[in-house]
């Protein structure tokens, strides 16, 4: 599953501490979610969607070869 | 009782009560060996401090210490329980098979660790939601379910 969330928080000028503190979790599982190790749960997944005024499916990607679909 | 003492205190407190009890009951019924709850409570406050100071850290571990886990890391955590509870059943059935092999009296306390996961993890289930088989939805429902968009 891929995301966009490293190059909106680079578009905001935000650190992934300070992008960490607003969406309550640790600077460690952004970090892991933005590398694609972690996938966020449904509601954690919304709130990284509305922090940055997108959708969940335009946060988020199926990656084809990671799925196999 | 957790909620008024603050994150950070509650897994060394928790520790704290432990090694105490520990060492309390070396101090009554240790006999000769009373002596062991001394290096028992030194060990425990030695824990306790520094638990308390890894809580303070921005890591992983630190998280869990300081019980500010969030999803990832209770997952993490989760798991790991689960690894171990793995084990230990693994554990328990290997030595309970071996004191049956070789008909001794030591094997009651594998055989009552093995039951206690068993039904840990038959409690879980059922806690947990497998048993909401709930009914299919063509049966609550007047619509056809198969077909939403047919008219």
């Amino acid at each position: 599953m891929r995301n966009r969330i490293r190059e909106q928080r680079r578009q905001r000028g935000l650190s992934q501490a300070e992008l960490a503190a607003a969406l309550g979790v640790s600077r460690q599982t952004v970090i892991s979610i933005e590398s694609g190790r972690y996938l966020p749960s449904l509601p954690l997944a919304f709130t990284i969607a509305r922090f940055f005024d997108l959708t969940v499916d335009k946060m988020f990607d199926p990656d084809d070869e990671e799925t196999g679909a | 009782m957790m909620t008024f003492i603050s994150p950070r205190l509650r897994k060394p407190a928790m520790y704290a009560l432990a090694g105490l009890l520990f060492a309390g009951a070396w101090l009554v019924h240790g006999g000769r060996l009373w002596w062991v709850s001394i290096p028992a409570v030194i060990l425990t406050a030695y824990h306790v401090v520094r638990l308390y100071r890894l809580g303070g850290t921005d890591t992983d571990e630190g998280a869990r210490a300081g019980s500010r886990a969030d999803e990832r890391q209770q997952l993490v955590s989760l798991r790991s329980r689960a690894l171990a509870c793995n084990l230990t059943a693994l554990t328990s059935f290997i030595g309970l098979t071996v004191s049956i092999a070789v008909w001794a009296s030591w094997g009651w306390p594998f055989l009552v660790t093995l039951l206690i996961t068993g039904y840990g993890y038959l409690f879980g289930l059922g806690n947990y939601g497998v048993a909401e088989e709930g009914t299919p939805d063509d049966e609550d429902t007047e619509h056809d379910a198969r077909f939403p968009l047919s008219s």
